[in-house]
This record gives C-alpha cells, structure tokens and sequence, in this order.
C-alpha cells in the first residue's frame, strides 16, 4: 500500500471517528428550546458557552436557543411535529413525555444512548434514567434539569411564633402544631395547597405511598387508594385555617414570605434566587429543610426532571451529539456551580465543589424521598380532565363540602371515569 | 367567458385571492374536514363521523362550558356598553387637555398586555392581603377568595373585563358623540329638555349605528373569551378553568382538547359548533338590527 493511499484511508477514518469533521461537509441548524429561565440572564450566558463549544467542535453546525413558556414549549413542539418541522433538541417536563411520543416529537434514542461510552451512561442518575425508559430497547430522552420540593421557612415569622428554629419539623404533626402557633401569632402558615396540582400531590406525599399514586395504564385506572387518599384529604382540613388563600405559584405567596406574613412555602429550588435576593435586599431570614413526612423517619415532596428530547429526523444524529454534550458531566457541574440547582447528572452532583452548595446538597437529599408527580412517563398521557378533578376535589373537602372519606370514594370514581373517557 | 380585457384585472387580485385561500379559506376547509376524524395532528387520521361533535355535546365540560359563557355574556356585554357610553358622555363633557387626559386614562387598559393585566388583578383579588380585600377589611367584611370561590369568580373575571374593553368601546362611542350636532342638543334645550332626556331622546337614537357596531363586536368578542379567564385561573393546557370548572369558556376547552389532550379532530368540531353559536348570534342581532334601522 503506498503512502498516498495510507494517507487517504486515515483521512476517511478521521472523518468517521470525528463527528465534528464528519458533519462539516453539511452545514445543519439546530433548533434548541428551552424553558425560558434558560435564556435568561448567568443561564442564557454559560448555555451559549456550551453552544460556542459545541460548535467549534463541530464545524458546519449552528445551534439556536429559544426560550419558551411551559405552554409554548408543548404547544410548538406537538405542532412542530405535526408539521414535519419539530426543534431538534427540546426541553420539556417528564409528565409531558407521553404527549409528545404520541406527538410523534420524540426520538427513540436507545441505539444512540447504548452506543454511548460506558462512562458517559455511568454517570446519570439511575431513576431518571428509569424515567426516560418505559421498556426494553426504548428511551425517549435524556435526563437534565430537575428539582425535588424543600420546605423553604422564613425564620422571622417563626421567631415571632416562639418557635425554635434551630431544628427543623421531625413529622407532619410537629409541623402542623407549628402552624397552628404561626396562625395564633397572626400570620399565614402555608399556601393554599389545593389550588394546583402540584401542591395536592406534594400534600400526598406526605402520607401516601408511592405505588399508590399515578394511574394504572393497562387497566385504565388510578391507583389511588381511597383509604390512603382520605388522610392527605384530612390534612387539607386541617390546614384550611392556616392558609394565605394564595396558591404556592402565586407571586403574591413569595411576596407574603419575603414580607414576613407566611411562614412555609413547599416548592422546588427555583424560589431560592427570589429569596436570596431579598435576604439581600430586605434582610429576609430564611432556610430550606426537607419536607417532613408522616413520622420521623419518612420525607415528602414531589421530584421531576426536566429532559432533553431530540426529534425523528434528518438532524436526529448530530442533535443527539449535542444534547448528550450539554448534558455531559463538565457542563452540568459548570451548571450547578452557577445557578446552584440540581440535575440529573449524578456525578456532576457529587462532585464535592459541588456537593458543598446547600441548596444541592439539599436537593439531592431529598429526591431521594420524592413522588414522582404523574407516573409511570412516557406510558400513557394523562387526560386533561385528571388535574382539576383533583385540585376540585380537595377544595371542596378541604372547603367542608364533603368529608375525607367521601371526597376520597369519589375522587377514584371521578378519575376513572375520566380515564376512561379520554 | 373572462375577456382579455379582464385579464389584468384577475391578475391583480390573484395575490389576494392566493393569500386569502391559503391563510384562510384552506384552514377553515382542513378544521372542518378534522372535525369529522380522530386525529393527534401526528398519525392517520381516523374517520368518526359525527362522534366529535356528539362526543363534545355530551361532556361535562362543554355544558359547563356553555353555561358559564351565557352567564358571561348576557352581564358583561350590557355592563361594558353601559360603562363604555358613561365615561364615553364624561369625557364629551371636558374640553381640551382634561378631555385628552381622561380618554387616554381610560383607553390605557386596552393598550396594557393582558397578561400585566391579569397580574394586576390577581393582586388587587388576593385573599386577605389583596387591595380589595383590604378595603373590605376596613369596612369589616371578612375576606374573599375572589378568583377560587366559585360564587364570585365570574364577576371577578366581568369585572376585568370591563376595566379592559370600555376603553375601546369609549373611544368609539365618543367619535360618534362628536358626529352629533349640536342644533338638536340646543333645540333640546330651549324645549326645556333635562340632561337625561337629551340622552334617551337625541344621543342614544344618534348613536343608533355606533351602538349597533359596539354591540355586535362585543358579543363576538365575548362569545371566544380567553386570555383573560385563563390567565386569572393561572391555566395551563394541563389543567385550565379554575375552580370547579368555573372559568371555563369554549375557547379554553377547545385548546385544551387540542393542545392538552391532542384530540384535535375534536377541537375542530369544537371550533364549529362555536362558529355556529357565534353566527346565529350575529345574524339575530343584525335581524333585529335591520328592523330597527328600517324604522
């Protein structure tokens, strides 16, 4: 064999083992959405670090970041799929995976994620992972961003109450008896927790099992069980008159904290720039501690991940590359080590800089303890008529309408005939 | 037979024609044609029939849908022209800056996006804290949870509503306020008509085509009523109408169906059945509209 043609042979070799030089003969586009807080300011910033990366890496490729609303990434994203011209790599919820694989918005990425190195596999997290696959030899996605529910307390309001702060609530009925002292001295205790799903489910979590919550598929049914179901609808009860009348969403519940006139807030790690800020500011006093559960030994909370889908197509190959770029270990920590939030990337979270922020260590105690909020992903979609018989349930029993039980006994019959329906 | 002559004529108007077919005749054309089928917008579609419209007639939520709608529609549309002609005679009453200034403080809500707006009012809604219920709170009435009890929620939303179209509507009825002359009001006068019956018996009979614009318009208006109901109930195409279905209008619904549940053959036949209401609606009111001008 000649020189000339050794040479030749390494050219091609190099230029199938090197993507970038692979794709350089075929200038693509990717489109990237993401949720809006990630094109806003620091995480607009280090996301068009990691595109600039990517694309000197990659000649020929250029990538596009959006940012969308949570609506607006759903919406664009099914009819981008109707459409034929879906964004190459998208975020989304892991409750909206169903919806878009019967979109058709999501690539089966398994043969892509199996032919990525041993290490790279090795280093998300095991769970999340489980979330992206419904069954053998189909994944939908990769897992990014996710949070698990803390319970963030202004120490201030606390104080007020005669409260001892130095520890946090052991049980749901140390908690509940702190509440009730906040209300006493005049101030709110918790949000409103009936008014979004979210919060109802967080609620559950409190005194339900995990397998007993999300909707059985194969049998079209809701695997609540109105026994269970009836003591978190109690807890609604109790907490009615301890209540800011706001829901956890509102911007009037962080105003009331951040003002000193509500004392809990259960919600994920994205208040915390709000209340850090206003610590700042204002001299807010606050911290975050896990979501008590029914004893001592037990947390609460909901989990979920936010996830990266690559669509079906002509650019499937080289979105994949890059959505396994951004979600690769060294971006991930650059990530936490900036917003301080937690992710999916295991090893990037137990990298000890990393390890070391509270608010992650935190986090990633606590999604060990946390219900997934629409389970089982990617198996079926959860009609639109599930979350507001919920929150509708537990506002009426929370409001007296019903008692527990009863408001448990039709809730199930509620949502199956819901299920069924759809 | 097109005569050559004409030719020209027809390719002039050909863009038109092409725009208009693609951005609307053709959508109206495809969302009919889906209302008959199950379709996810991804995969083949399914021919059903009539199914989607029973299917959407027979649901919870297309009754409660519907009930809500008419409860809306019959107070907010009379409210609005009511304030609308109000502030409409108060600002035909100042002259110079003052006149200036209060029509465009009363047009500024219309300008405001709708989603400041609903902010806004979910602040000035807050329970025990908000600025109503403080008021409320100094006249020792305990607090409202306005956008969550199902008993005030609809006036809650009428009430935004109002603050946000009688701009508009003002605006309207002012320029035809000014087309009035002003010998009828001075005939009126030296008659020894009052105030009032100078309204009833020259501005409201002037006004008759106006009023007969603004009516219309606000019933079409009302009758797709959206953003600002789904944005007080802080919806999402997860779950959207509040509490108890209570904000739950047509148009919520059918996005729901489309962009929630992707059942988009239904959000057709659900625009359709819209339309319809909204075209008998219309066509009563012009019914009405042409005996009356016909008077």
């Amino acid at each position: 064999m000649n020189i000339a043609r050794r040479l030749g042979m390494a050219s091609v070799l190099a230029l199938v083992l090197s993507p970038g030089a692979a794709l350089a003969a075929d200038p693509v586009t990717l489109q990237y959405w993401v949720y809006s807080d990630f094109a806003e300011g620091d995480a607009l910033k280090l996301q068009q670090q990691f595109i600039a990366e990517f694309e000197k890496a990659h000649p020929g490729v250029k990538i596009v970041i959006s940012g969308k609303g949570d609506d607006d990434l759903t919406t664009g994203e099914v009819t981008g799929a109707a459409s034929g011209n879906p964004p190459d790599v998208f975020m989304n919820g892991l409750p909206f995976g169903a919806q878009l694989v019967e979109a058709g918005a999501l690539d089966n990425v398994y043969a892509k994620w199996m032919a990525m190195p041993q290490g790279f596999r090795d280093q998300f997290d095991k769970d999340a992972i489980a979330s992206c696959t419904p069954k053998p030899q189909t994944m939908y996605c990769l897992p990014y961003t996710g949070f698990n529910e803390l319970l963030f307390r202004n120490l201030t309001v606390l104080k007020q109450a005669g409260i001892d702060t130095s520890t946090p609530p052991k049980d749901w009925a140390e908690w509940f008896e702190q509440m009730k002292k906040v209300k006493a001295a005049g101030k709110s205790a918790m949000p409103d927790q009936t008014q979004v799903f979210n919060s109802v489910a967080s609620t559950y979590s409190i005194v339900g099992p995990h397998e007993e919550w999300g909707i059985d598929f194969a049998a079209k049914k809701t695997k609540i069980n109105p026994e269970t179901y009836a003591k978190a609808l109690q807890l609604f009860v109790d907490m009615k008159p301890l209540a800011s009348g706001t829901s956890r969403n509102d911007q009037a519940t962080k105003d009331l904290f951040i003002t000193n006139q509500l004392a809990f807030h259960v919600v994920g790690p994205w208040v915390d720039p709000t209340y850090r800020q206003a610590a700042q500011d204002s001299g807010l006093k606050y911290d975050f501690v896990l979501v008590p559960g029914a004893k001592p030994d037990q947390y609460a909370g909901i989990k979920a991940y936010e996830i990266l889908g690559v669509a079906p197509g002509k650019n499937a190959d080289v979105a994949w590359q890059f959505a396994a770029y951004v979600a690769d270990k060294p971006q991930m920590l650059r990530w936490a080590k900036l917003l301080s939030r937690y992710n999916a990337n295991a090893a990037a979270m137990a990298d000890p800089e990393v390890a070391k922020l509270p608010l992650i260590a935190k986090s990633v105690e606590a999604v060990k303890y946390g219900l997934d909020v629409k389970p089982p992903y990617f198996v079926g979609a959860y009609p639109n008529c599930y979350n507001s018989i919920v929150t509708d349930n537990a506002a009426a029993v929370a409001d007296g309408k019903t008692t527990p039980a009863d408001g448990a006994k039709s809730l199930i019959k509620d949502l199956n005939d819901c299920i069924a329906s759809n | 037979m097109i005569g050559r002559k004409h030719i020209p004529h027809y390719a002039m108007v050909l863009p038109f024609m092409a725009l208009f077919a693609t951005f609307f005749l053709y959508p109206i054309a495809s969302g009919l044609y889906y209302s008959f089928f199950d379709w996810n917008a991804t995969s083949r579609a399914r021919f059903v029939g009539f199914d989607n419209y029973q299917h959407i007639v027979a649901s919870r939520d297309f009754h409660d849908a519907m009930i809500n709608l008419a409860a809306y529609v019959s107070i907010t549309v009379p409210l609005g022209i009511t304030v609308a002609f109000g502030l409409a005679l108060l600002v035909d009453s100042f002259k110079g800056v003052w006149a200036n200034f209060f029509r465009t403080a009363f047009f500024l809500p219309v300008v405001l996006p709708a989603f400041l707006a609903a902010t806004i009012w979910r602040w000035i809604y807050a329970p025990n804290f908000g600025l109503l219920n403080m008021i409320l709170g100094w006249m020792g009435v305990p607090s409202v949870s306005f956008l969550n009890n199902t008993g005030t929620m609809l006036y809650a939303l009428i009430a935004v509503d109002v603050w946000v179209s009688a701009g508009f509507n003002m605006v309207i009825i002012l320029a035809g306020l000014k087309n009035i002359p002003t010998h009828y009001y001075e005939a009126a006068r030296l008659d020894g008509a009052t105030k009032l019956q100078q309204v009833i018996y020259i501005t409201i009979p002037m006004l008759y085509p106006v009023l007969f614009f603004v009516v219309t318009y606000g019933f079409i208006s009302a009758l797709q009523v959206f953003d600002i109901p789904w944005l007080l109930t802080g919806s999402s195409f997860a779950a959207y109408g509040g509490r108890q279905r209570a904000l739950l209008f047509p148009v919520m619904d059918m996005m729901g169906r489309g962009f929630g549940g992707l059942h988009f053959g239904q959000a057709s036949a659900y625009g359709f059945i819209l339309t319809l209401v909204i075209v008998l609606i219309t066509a009563g009111l012009f019914a009405v509209g042409r005996r009356r001008f016909a008077q």
